[in-house]
Order: C-alpha cells, then sequence, then structure tokens
C-alpha cells in the first residue's frame, strides 16, 4: 500500500512544482493535465522531468484514497488523468466517470509486465489472484462499456504505473527471532505490542492472511469474502483486541512509522517506505517475507471521460512518457515496481538493478532518488528479488461484493 | 417606532442569518435528506430508504441485553465526554477563579490567559506525535516512575488508551471552558462576594451559594462547546486511542471514506440528535439568552 | 434586638502600601447612636467603615465594641452588619432568600429562617415582594432589601456606607426619614457614610467630619454647623464665610451678615440670587475677598439693592468664630 496522509508533505511540494514550472513558455498551447492521485507517485522530480522531456505541465491534486474516489464519483470534471488503485475500479468503472483507453496508442503496452496482463511473472510462474487482482480489472467489453471483461481487449481501464508487495514488518531487535508466518501478528508473545492498519478493505485483508496462517480457516478469496467469512475474521480480530494484543492501530504513514519506531509495536502491517523510513533513522526494521504470501497493490493511470481531442492525446503522451523508463527507474530506487521492467532497466544502473530487482547484495551503497542513503553496501533487499517477492503475492488489495458489510463489521471491531 | 426599531434589527440580523442558512442550514437539510437515500457501492441513489438508519442499529434488540455498535460505541463516546466535560470543568473552573479572583492586574489576566492557549500553538498532528515520547512504552514519564521506582515495568495504560484520549482532549479544551466561565466570573460584583463573608459565608459556602450559581451561564456556555467538540471528534480519540478506541464520529468518517454517504448521513443525524439532547438537557439549567 | 454597645476606636491606622489612608484616629461612638461619617471623598472615611465591618483589617489600633476588641475578627463575628453601597443583593436569589441568606449560611433550618426573613421584610414593609428578584425591584425596595438584609443577623451596629447615594433627590430625603425611623426603634447604632453634609444634619446624633485620614471635628449637627472650628469644617458643612481678620480667620454664617446702606465696611453686590426663602447675594470686599449674605426676603424688601451696587455689611461681633 501506499502511503496515504502524506498531504500535509506532498501538497508543498506539488505548489512548488506547479510553481516551478510556470516560467517554461512554450510556443505553441501549454500542456496540462491535471493530475488527480494519492502522493505515492506525485513528486517534484517527476513532473519536473516530464515539463523537460515532453513539456506537458502537471498540476497535481493530491488527496487520500477514499478522498480520489469520492472526488471522481462527485466530480468528474475536475481532473484529466487519474492515478489509482485496481481496487477502486470496482467502485470507478460503474460510475461511467472514466474512459477506456486505447492499448494500441500506449507504445509499450505489449512490454507491460506480464503480472498485469496475464497474472504471471515473466518467468510465467503464476502468482496468487485472490482480491481484485489487476488482470481481472484491466479490460473492458468495449470503448463505452462498464463491463469489465475477463479476456484481453483493446479497451484498458488503467494503465499500471507502479506495484509493491506488501508484508509485516518488525523490529528483529526486540523480537529476537526468526519471524516467518503472518500467524505470529497474533501470537500472545506480542501482546500489547502488535497492531495492524485500521483502513477496513486491507485491514481485514491482512487479518484473512493471519487467520488462514493460523490455520483456523481457508477462503475460497480473503478479497471477497461471504458474509459468514467476514464474521468469523472479526471473531478472530475481536477475541485478540480484548485480550490486548494490539498497540494501536495506524491510519497514515507516519502513525506506522512512530509507532515502529518507538517500539510501542514490534510486529504490524507496514508499507516498503516506512519500513525505510524508520532505518533511516537508525532504528533495526525489517520488511519481513512470510511463507504465506505477500498482500499485493497495483495503480495506474485512468483518463477521466471529461477528456477529449487534443488532450487526450496529451493525455496519451503523459502516459507513453511515465512508461519510457525515467519514471519506472525512480519508482525501483524507492522500493516499488515499475510496470515496464526494460525500460526501467535501462535507466538504471547495473549495481542498482542487482540490489532492488534481483535480489543480490549491494555491490555499493544504495542511494533513494533524492539521493539519501537507504542501505550500505553488502545489504541485501528484504524478500529478495523481484521473483521472489512478487512470485509469492497471495492476494491483492480488493473491494469486496460485501463491502458495506465488511464496513459495518470493522465498526463493529473497533468498538469491541 | 417599536416597529421601526424592529425591522432596523432584523435587517441588521439578515446577512448572519443568511450566512447561516446558506452555510450551516441548507446544508444540515442537505445531509437529513440523504439520510434516508438509498445507495450502492459507488452512488447515492436519491430513493427513499431507511437503510443509512436500519443499518446502524443492527442487530441492536436481537442481541439485547448485551450492547449492539452504535449503542456501544455512543455509551463509550458519552462515557468519554463526562469525563472529559467533568475535568475541563473542574480545571477550567479553577484556572478561571484563580485567574478572575486572585490575580488583581488586568495585563496579568490577559498574559495567563494566553498561556492557556499553549496548546494550541503546534499542529494538531505534530501534538498527537508528541504523546508518544511523553507517555510511551520507552517515554519520559515511563521512565520517570521506573527510575524513581515507583513502577517496575513500564506502565501501558499511559498510552493508547482512553486515559490518553481523556488527557489530550482535557489538554486541549480546558481552554473552552476557562474562558467563558472566567468572563462569568469577572461579571460578577465583588461586592456581593463581600456581602457574601459580611453575612458569615465560609469560603466555601460563597462558592457553592454565591459564585458557582453566577457562574452558570459561564459553564454551560464552556459546556456546549466541549460537549459538542467531543462529541463528533474522531481525530483525537482515533490517535491517542491506537485507533482502538470507538467513536461516535468515526463511524461517519468510516461510512463516508467507503463512500456510503446516505449511511454516514444517517449517523450525523444521530449523533446530531444525540448531542443535542445533551446540550438542551444542561440549557435548562440556566436561560443563556441572560449571558447574551 | 441586641444589647446596644459603644463602639471605641483607639488610635486606629490604616496604611495602604505608602498611602496613608486612616491616621490613628480615636473615636467613640456610643450606644444606639446615629452616626454619620462625613467628608470628602478620599478622606478616609470608607476605610474607617470597612474596618469597623471587618472588610479591612487595620494597619495598627484597636477597635472595641463593648468589652469586646473586634480589630481582627471576621465581619460576622463583630456584632456589625454592613450595608453596601450598591446594595450588592444576590441576583440570582429572590427577595426572601436574600434576607434569609446570613441564617442559611449559619446553618438555620428553611422554615425558621424563611420566618424571620418574613418578619424583617415586614419591618421595612416589602413583605409583598419576598419571592421577587432583585432586579424585579425598583432602587428605594433595593434598598430597604439590603437594610432587612443586613439586620437579619441582629447586629449592634448597623454601617452604611453611602446607602442613599444610588436614588433620586426625592427618594433619597424619604428613605433618610425612614433610616431615622428605624435607627430609633431598633435602638441600635447607625454608622453612617456619606459626603452630603446636609444629609448628615438630618439624621446624626454624632457627625464626624474627617480629612485627609483624620477626624476634623465632632460632634452634634448643630454644634458642628454653629462652632466650626476649623475653615475646612466651616467650609464643608456650609452656609459659612471664612474670612481673615487681622492674624486669624473667622467664620460668619452667610445669614448673619447685615446688609444696610450705613453700614461702613463696603462691598459690591457681584451677583444677586432669588431663591424663594432666601435671597443670595455674593459680595466682593475691597481688598478682593468674597463672601455670600443670605437675606429673607423681609430683610431685603426693607433695603434692595442690585448687582453692581455698593452697600455696607456688617456682623455681630458673636457671630464671629474664631478658627484654629
Amino acid at each position: 500500500m501506499k502511503p496515504i496522509n502524506r498531504r500535509t508533505m506532498l501538497a508543498g511540494t506539488a505548489a512548488t512544482s506547479v510553481a516551478l514550472c510556470t516560467p517554461a513558455i512554450h510556443a505553441a498551447e501549454p500542456k496540462v493535465l491535471r493530475y488527480l492521485g494519492t502522493a505515492v507517485n506525485e513528486g517534484d522530480d517527476i513532473s519536473k522531468k516530464c515539463l523537460a522531456d515532453t513539456g506537458i505541465k502537471i498540476e497535481y491534486i493530491t488527496a487520500t484514497t477514499d478522498d480520489v474516489a469520492k472526488r471522481v464519483i462527485t466530480q468528474p470534471n475536475s481532473f484529466d488523468v487519474l492515478d489509482t488503485e485496481y481496487f477502486s475500479l470496482k467502485k470507478l468503472i460503474p460510475s461511467g466517470n472514466i474512459q477506456a483507453l486505447d492499448a494500441r496508442k500506449i507504445k509499450e503496452f505489449n512490454n507491460i509486465t506480464p503480472v498485469f496482463t496475464k497474472g504471471e511473472l515473466p518467468n510465467g510462474k503464476k502468482i496468487g489472484g485472490q482480491g481484485t487482482a489487476p488482470w481481472k480489472v484491466l479490460y473492458l467489453d468495449g470503448p463505452k462499456s462498464t463491463k469489465f471483461s475477463p479476456t484481453p481487449t483493446d479497451y484498458v481501464t488503467l494503465i499500471p504505473t507502479v506495484y509493491n508487495a506488501d508484508t509485516l514488518g518488525i523490529r528483529p531487535d526486540l523480537i529476537k527471532r526468526p519471524i516467518t508466518s503472518w500467524a505470529e501478528l497474533l501470537n500472545p508473545e506480542f501482546k500489547g505490542k502488535a497492531s495492524i492498519l485500521n483502513i477496513p478493505s486491507i485491514g481485514i485483508m491482512d487479518a484473512a492472511m493471519v487467520v488462514e496462517a493460523m490455520g483456523t480457516y481457508k477462503y475460497a478469496d480473503k478479497g471477497n469474502m461471504t458474509k459468514a467469512e467476514i464474521d468469523l475474521t472479526m471473531k478472530v480480530m475481536t477475541e485478540a483486541k480484548k485480550a490486548g494484543q494490539f498497540r494501536a492501530f495506524w491510519k497514515d504513514f507516519n502513525e506506522s512509522v512512530n509507532l515502529m519506531a518507538s517500539g510501542e509495536t514490534v510486529i504490524q502491517s507496514m508499507w516498503s517506505p516506512a519500513v525505510t523510513k524508520v532505518r533511516s533513522q537508525g532504528i533495526p526494521c525489517v520488511f519481513q517475507p512470510l511463507k504465506e504470501g505477500y498482500r499485493s497493490w497495483a495503480s495506474g493511470f485512468c483518463v477521466s471521460k471529461g477528456v477529449s481531442g487534443a488532450k487526450l492525446d496529451v493525455a496519451y503522451e503523459f502516459v507513453n512518457w511515465f512508461l519510457s523508463g525515467w519514471a519506472g527507474a525512480y519508482l525501483n530506487r524507492q522500493g516499488y515496481y515499475s510496470a515496464v521492467l526494460s525500460t526501467a532497466k535501462a535507466n538504471m544502473a547495473p549495481y542498482e538493478w542487482d540490489f532492488w530487482m534481483e535480489g543480490k547484495p549491494a555491490a555499493q551503497d544504495i542511494k533513494g532518488p533524492d539521493g539519501s542513503l537507504l542501505e550500505k553496501a553488502g545489504v541485501v533487499r528484504d524478500g529478495g528479488s523481484y521473483n521472489d517477492r512478487m512470485g509469492n503475492v497471495a492476494c491483492w488489495n480488493a473491494v469486496m461484493d460485501e463491502n458495506d458489510y465488511m464496513v459495518r463489521k470493522w465498526n463493529e471491531f473497533i468498538a469491541a | 417606532m417599536k416597529l421601526a426599531s424592529n425591522t432596523t434589527a432584523r435587517l441588521q440580523a439578515l446577512p448572519l442569518a443568511l450566512v447561516l442558512a446558506v452555510f450551516f442550514l441548507l446544508p444540515l437539510a442537505m445531509v437529513i435528506m440523504v439520510s434516508v437515500w438509498d445507495y450502492n457501492e459507488y452512488e447515492m441513489i436519491p430513493a427513499w430508504s431507511g437503510r443509512g438508519y436500519s443499518d446502524s442499529f443492527e442487530g441492536c434488540l436481537a442481541q439485547l441485553p448485551e450492547l449492539c455498535t452504535i449503542l456501544r460505541t455512543y455509551a463509550e463516546t458519552v462515557k468519554l465526554c463526562a469525563l472529559v466535560w467533568l475535568l475541563t470543568l473542574l480545571i477550567g473552573f479553577t484556572v478561571a477563579y484563580f485567574l478572575a479572583f486572585h490575580i488583581k492586574s488586568r495585563t496579568l489576566q490577559i498574559a495567563l490567559s494566553l498561556l492557556c492557549t499553549i496548546p494550541f500553538w503546534t499542529s494538531n498532528v505534530i501534538r498527537m506525535i508528541a504523546w508518544i515520547p511523553m507517555l510511551g512504552r520507552n517515554g519520559v514519564v515511563n521512565q520517570a516512575l521506573q527510575a524513581l521506582h515507583i513502577t517496575k515495568a513500564p506502565v501501558e495504560w499511559l498510552l493508547f488508551s482512553e486515559f490518553s484520549v481523556v488527557l489530550a482532549l482535557v489538554h486541549l479544551f480546558s481552554l473552552f471552558m476557562m474562558v467563558p466561565i472566567f468572563n462569568s466570573m469577572m461579571r460578577i460584583d465583588r461586592a456581593l462576594i463581600e456581602a457574601a463573608y459580611d453575612a458569615g459565608a465560609s469560603g466555601f459556602q460563597t462558592l457553592r451559594d454565591i459564585i458557582i450559581p453566577l457562574c452558570k451561564p459561564g459553564i454551560v456556555i464552556g459546556s456546549i462547546f466541549v460537549i459538542t467538540i467531543v462529541m463528533g471528534d474522531f481525530i483525537t480519540v482515533g490517535v491517542m486511542g491506537g485507533q482502538q478506541i470507538a467513536s461516535a464520529g468515526k463511524i461517519i468518517e468510516v461510512r463516508v471514506n467507503a463512500l456510503q454517504f446516505p449511511a454516514a448521513a444517517a449517523n450525523a443525524v444521530i449523533l446530531l440528535g444525540v448531542t443535542m439532547m445533551i446540550i438542551v438537557g444542561l440549557s435548562r439549567l440556566v436561560d443563556i439568552r441572560k449571558e447574551l | 434586638m441586641a444589647t446596644p454597645a459603644p463602639l471605641e476606636l483607639i488610635a486606629v491606622t490604616k496604611r495602604y502600601r505608602a498611602t496613608l489612608a486612616v491616621d490613628a484616629i480615636d473615636l467613640r461612638i456610643p450606644a444606639g447612636t446615629y452616626c454619620c461619617l462625613l467628608g470628602p471623598s478620599g478622606c478616609g472615611k470608607t476605610s474607617t467603615l470597612r474596618m469597623i465591618a471587618g472588610h479591612e483589617i487595620a494597619s495598627e489600633g484597636d477597635i472595641l465594641l463593648g468589652a469586646a476588641n473586634i480589630t481582627t475578627l471576621p465581619p460576622a463575628a463583630r456584632g456589625t452588619a454592613m450595608m453596601f453601597q450598591s446594595y450588592a443583593l444576590f441576583p440570582h436569589l429572590s427577595v426572601r432568600d436574600n434576607v434569609a441568606f446570613a441564617l442559611k449560611m449559619r446553618g438555620i433550618d428553611k422554615a425558621t429562617r424563611h420566618r424571620r426573613a418574613g418578619e424583617l421584610l415586614e419591618l421595612v414593609a416589602m413583605s409583598a415582594y419576598a419571592d421577587r428578584l432583585p432586579a424585579q425591584l425598583s432602587g428605594g425596595q433595593q434598598q430597604r432589601v439590603a437594610l432587612a438584609r443586613a439586620l437579619i443577623t441582629e447586629p449592634q451596629i448597623l454601617l452604611l456606607d453611602e446607602p442613599l447615594s444610588a436614588l433620586d433627590p426625592f427618594l433619597r430625603v424619604r428613605m433618610r426619614a425612614e433610616l431615622k425611623r428605624l435607627q430609633r426603634e431598633l435602638g441600635i447604632s447607625f454608622i453612617h457614610v456619606t459626603h452630603g453634609q446636609e444629609e448628615a444634619m438630618a439624621l446624626a446624633d454624632l457627625v464626624v467630619l474627617m480629612n485627609a485620614g483624620r477626624i476634623e471635628q465632632q460632634g452634634s449637627p448643630r454644634e458642628m454647623f454653629n462652632r466650626p472650628r476649623t475653615a475646612f469644617a466651616a467650609r464643608f458643612m456650609g452656609g459659612h464665610n471664612v474670612l481673615r481678620r487681622a492674624d486669624q480667620q473667622i467664620a460668619v454664617r452667610t445669614d448673619h451678615i447685615r446688609i444696610a446702606p450705613t453700614h461702613a465696611l463696603r462691598a459690591r453686590v457681584t451677583e444677586l440670587e432669588y431663591q424663594g426663602t432666601w435671597l443670595q447675594a455674593n459680595l466682593a470686599l475691597p481688598d478682593g475677598e468674597t463672601l455670600i449674605a443670605t437675606l429673607t426676603e423681609q430683610q431685603f424688601d426693607a433695603a434692595p439693592f442690585g448687582a453692581g451696587d455698593e452697600v455696607g455689611i456688617a456682623w455681630d461681633d458673636d457671630a464671629a468664630h474664631p478658627l484654629v
């Protein structure tokens, strides 16, 4: 999952980027795109590079995941390009506010990692498809359709850009023993020192990973539970909560960092950059690979139904630029994965590619896109290579058919 | 004459009335309207439906005598609210009393009142994050307690507990209680206190029979501030309660974030109703108009 | 009511930081006396009253009530009660509860204290208003309630801080008479602070004139008026001309100045006012001294004159009081 509540930080960044872009006057009509999204892909560096390469000026509209969805449904004309996650498509597409993109106009479409198009690794290994897996919602029946197509068509809902595999973060210095299973989250050994995130749709999937790992129940689809399954999952969690297992739940990026960094929790669901941030404070923190696999998420670009003509061309140009390599390398260096691996690889140093994608020990110090030191030479990435991590995805962030019921049950869980 | 001055008064009140109508009454009417609409995964359906309400009270009859989610949530919220109200009242009253009756200099009174606004000098987020190094497992308080050998192991309930929620809320809102009470106290004719003393009243009797009754309007206004804010709060309860404590406001937030606007609106209406009942009950104690 | 007792102040001094408000005054007020503390603002009369009441503690000196030294006792333990300038009625309590307040503080049961309050309201003719709030009463009614409230503790001395200053002139005269009547009926001492010499003379058995923290002069109203000891007293009591004669000052009552063309001392009439019972003539002597003469209409008609005229003035020797 991505940091959703860095609004304050990134609103500032977005404003700066707009200000910086203003003096660049182009002879032709200025190419401007209003870009609605959460923080993850929005950065000063990306918008500056985009302006330099293509002359397209990006105006960021930054919001939380939930607020982005609200805006798409209630104000479809307030943005051109939407940066959102696949799971939200089940809500957004039926509203008719998103237009299908033509796959033939996406230059690198055929080079997009088969994780998205076929649900398998480049080496052909099938990956877990529970939840709202991207390939289930990638295609539409027709250009104006609001129905998903199970088989590939030319009408694409959302061009993938970035994704990752999430797991539990742990404090190895405080736990002092190997952690290998999601079941450890509810291990009484960590009573009062565990946490999950308080976003119902994601929290319940982490909970489901735990329930399965404990051997209590095996779900047909963790991303689309029946009412009975929701009840069962929440019962397990409620008992743990009442027993005092959880120190706190967290809602935003900084909360998760603070909980881990202060030692209030030693094991919790977490996001990759949050783990990096804890580590950058000199505190040991591991994004722990677990035998049951990862919960994955993926996001990319949609275009509003209100965009047409020259503006639509600009939107295609922007999407094509994003997949052309520079941005992909930029995301890979943050610990995310890029959708088109080949172009990103061409924009990264071999040692960087080896560390981030191949799971090899860092040949030299690994720096983030901003030049800050992330890992010292010799370190191996948590979870290893791209194939090891994405190959072990068990489920994808999802919106359930019983979402309404699930949300109510989640409230009940919090009130318990 | 009377008629003319009435008209003038009405004209003068008009701009404020318009602002209230457009920015308060209209949205409120819309919330109430939406609360009886139907909804699906991604949109509101403008057709009558009691679903927002019936879902909210799901299982409330069936689960009896055990409380259902919403009743338990409201019980929790009302409990926190009552605690915060009581503590802010005690602290606000004491501070106001000290400022009004023991500080003679007007300048010093103002300076000390400004000190009470210190909690508002930092942003909500920073302030709440700052509680972790203070109250956390390895925080200042726990280290001090262990250094003084008062406890052996860190005290866990200092943070992410009802205690920390109440502490943070009291820390924030004592000012809202203090200011109106201070205002009421400053209006009390000092001769009344002398008269009570003359009549043989002890300090406590003066407080009970003169000062507290005359501060009632301030107490009620301060209480309204504190109760309305605390009843609707979900951010402080969320962060300080480690997101483990349910609050009436949180239910609404979760519903809004799940795009279930009618359900959120229904819960907002319920919250409004409960808060209004508490306020009306309080207002009965005193005629607020006298104070205004 | 309680046995009346005399009040005695012995070298009582009050200092507020560097300011000396009351400077070692000695005063004895016999039991059952209506005493007025008279003087201009800032003369120390209110501080003196508040020290007697116990709302200020004397910096030095002693205050005795009967045989008891009450200098440092709290107000309610002194046998005094105070009626405040603005009445200080409790706005949230009914008239009855205001009057009964002191008894409630003593823990007396409701029935008893309400009965006593009823008696006192009867005394001040306010029984009909027992259930009202102070804000629903007129100024005069509020004052009666304040009186009743002060009297319910059966004080030996009632202290009144400028009790009439908030009333209009008509009501003031009426309330004045009532205060006097009450004092007579109750037989206790009233100590009444005022800056109005007329009020003091109308009410008091004993007038205590204060100036700059000291007692300038004390005595019965007639003594005070007819034998002012100092120029200040003569001027403050009114009705006197203060004149410099040879090496000393003298006071002559304005109505003891005689005007006739034949008198040797010449004066010019600067102004002539007709005041009904009286005519007042403002006069200027050749050396610049000014004085006032009041004449009856009869006296004036016998030898009329007008503003600007030169007249002769004279007074009897025994009408001139030497001042210290």
